[in-house]
């Protein structure tokens, strides 16, 4: 999941952006719980990719119970698609997110209830931003395994959170899930998103977040530093790059601090529903 | 509840209006919709109680809402508190500019996601805005439901000939006045109905005809604070909405046939009235009836017996 976003972002970094990181004060940050420079993090973070993304599709499903697809669901719920809207799905990948929010919109109980106009139903545009465009490529075969290689409804760009190619108040819908822990400056990709949504657009973040309840949080550090990194040396082959995302989840802020970033970015309405007892929350926000 | 209670409590004087934006500043202000406060956040402020399986934080620097709460707020620390009011009070007025530019749409398109899609385009907002609305077709009928009830006030405030009438042709005029909000959407009302009878949104529906009812009775000079005052809103509530169901199916010019049928409803609530009276005094006079047979009778036993005793020698 999360893993995924951070290796196509070290693919872009070195690529475009070796220079412009070189001339830049060398910030610290964080990898899981250890402190290294921003250059370093992008360079760990990518070993870590390269190590694991043959196998993440099914560790995801084997760490979450297969909850994760629940967890889209409700995020998709949440953002009420409409024929006619443009949506940015960033950190995207493989479509989960989209594939999702396509179905929604053209799903033809949907559009039995509703009065739905079919010329707004072709200016649908649902955008795929990813880092890597490995990832990209997979999520293109997947639209063409569904019959969607040619529809001019789902657009897959490459492109990075803190610096997408959408123009100012282009989008009506912004999702990230599961990506924006892995950005280097949040604050950027969040202003980003501000940027490309138009006035009453909303802001959609499903991310791993984090537990407060007494018991539950015990059992689930448990399962976190037990469990996981056990379960990647067994089907991933590699111990350590679980280790690092279980880390990275407990050094993203809490949903708290989150919500007043989002807020600071300029949102208004802003939200968190958690799921899970906070395992996974949902941070919403609406641009006024 | 709600304006004779406040009339109570300040002493039963002053005037109309003072009394009303002393206790509810909220009415008099711009629309703000009930439904959102009553459908959202608590106002533990900087506090988290976590609740399992989906369950949803709240941290609210404002004041506002009550009971739980479907998803949570957070806008913020302390020191952006002042700040964070703006930006609500900025979402609120967004949401009421929307819903009332989707009412116009709703005799064509109903009261749908369509309608409130609809206004948000004509307001210049992207139609994700209604996505974000808490129960979302239920917003635009409590918004309704709102504004009809400050459009009675208004009216009320504003000097309705209501001295020059015995009370029941009073509470006639006050409910044909409200009812005849309703005409233009009358061919989707019944969707409304079905909208505010939905579990969900049941207890602020019924709040906001009990605020009706209320209002209406205070207009009328109803001053009572005791048990006949939740008698009387509950008949009011009940000839009101028997109404609204009639006018649903009523053809006639004018709506004429509905009118009288409010007129004979309206009478026979107040008939009602009389009768229960009537039926007090009469329980009252049989009681005293029997309560004095049995007490001659029980004279009489503590007689015989106190003879019968003092007779005895022992």
């Amino acid at each position: 999941m999360a893993l995924r976003s951070v290796s196509r972002r070290l693919g872009s970094r070195i690529l475009n952006h070796r220079s412009f990181v070189a001339s830049l004060h060398s910030h610290a940050t964080s990898f899981g719980f250890q402190e290294v420079k921003e250059e370093d993090k992008s360079k760990l973070v990518g070993n870590v990719f390269t190590n694991v993304a043959s196998s993440y599709d099914i560790m995801n499903d084997v760490m979450s119970g297969g909850l994760h697809r629940l967890w889209k669901e409700r995020l998709v719920g949440k953002l009420s698609p409409f024929a006619g809207m443009k949506h940015l799905d960033v950190a995207g990948g493989t479509g989960d997110v989209a594939f999702r929010i396509y179905d929604s919109i053209y799903s033809v109980k949907r559009r039995a209830l509703q009065k739905v106009d079919e010329a707004s139903l072709e200016e649908t545009q649902i955008y795929v931003c990813d880092i890597n465009p490995n990832m990209l490529n997979v999520g293109k075969q997947r639209a063409a395994e569904r019959g969607l290689r040619d529809n001019k409804s789902l657009v897959w760009v490459e492109g990075n959170a803190e610096a997408l190619s959408f123009d100012d108040n282009s989008m009506d819908g912004y999702t990230i899930a599961f990506g924006i822990r892995n950005v280097t400056h949040i604050e950027k990709a969040l202003a980003e998103a501000y940027r490309v949504l138009k006035r009453g657009g909303r802001f959609l973040c499903l991310e791993l977040s984090h537990v407060d309840i007494p018991i539950f949080k015990n059992l689930y550090d448990l399962y976190s530093f037990q469990v996981i990194p056990n379960l990647g040396e067994l089907i991933a082959g590699d111990r350590e790059s679980y280790q690092y995302l279980v880390e990275s989840v407990r050094r993203f802020p809490p949903q708290e601090k989150f919500a007043s970033m989002i807020a600071d970015a300029g949102f208004e309405k802003v939200e968190y529903e958690n799921l899970v007892g906070g395992v996974v929350a949902i941070h919403s926000g609406i641009k006024l | 509840m709600y304006r004779t209670a406040a009339k109570r409590l300040l002493g039963g004087g002053g005037a109309f209006t003072a009394t009303r934006l002393l206790r509810f500043p909220k009415l008099r202000s711009t629309i703000i919709p009930s439904y959102y406060t009553s459908g959202l956040c608590t106002s533990s402020v900087g506090g988290n109680a976590e609740s399992p399986m989906g369950g949803n934080q709240s941290v609210n620097p404002n004041q506002s809402g009550h009971t739980a709460s479907s998803s949570s707020t957070s806008t913020g620390e302390g020191p952006r508190r002042d700040e964070s009011r703006k930006p609500r009070a900025e979402f609120q007025e967004e949401q009421a500019r929307v819903l009332s530019a989707s009412l116009r749409h709703v005799p064509r398109l109903g009261w749908t996601e369509e309608a409130m899609m609809a206004g948000s385009r004509d307001v210049g907002v992207s139609p994700s805005i209604v996505g974000s609305f808490s129960r979302k077709e239920a917003a635009l009928v409590e918004f309704f439901m709102d504004e009809c009830l400050q459009l009675l006030m208004d009216k009320i405030d504003s000097g309705l000939d209501l001295q020059n009438l015995i009370p029941s042709a009073r509470i006639a005029k006050l409910i044909r006045i409200r009812l005849e909000m309703q005409l233009p959407y009358m061919s989707k009302w019944p969707q409304a109905l079905s909208i505010q009878a939905h579990p969900l949104n049941v207890a602020t529906s019924f709040k906001q005809r009990a605020m009706l009812v209320d209002e209406v009775w205070h207009a009328v000079g109803d001053g009572a604070s005791d048990l006949d005052w939740y008698v009387k809103r509950t008949i009011l509530g009940g000839v009101y909405s028997t109404t609204e169901i009639y006018m649903l199916t009523d053809d006639s010019l004018e709506h004429r046939d509905t009118w009288a049928f409010l007129d004979d409803r309206v009478k026979d609530a107040f008939d009602l009235k009389k009768s229960i009276q009537e039926a007090k005094y009469f329980a009252q006079d049989i009681g005293a009836g029997v309560g004095k047979s049995v007490q001659g009778l029980m004279n009489g036993v503590m007689q015989t017996m106190s003879r019968r005793s003092g007779g005895s020698t022992f």
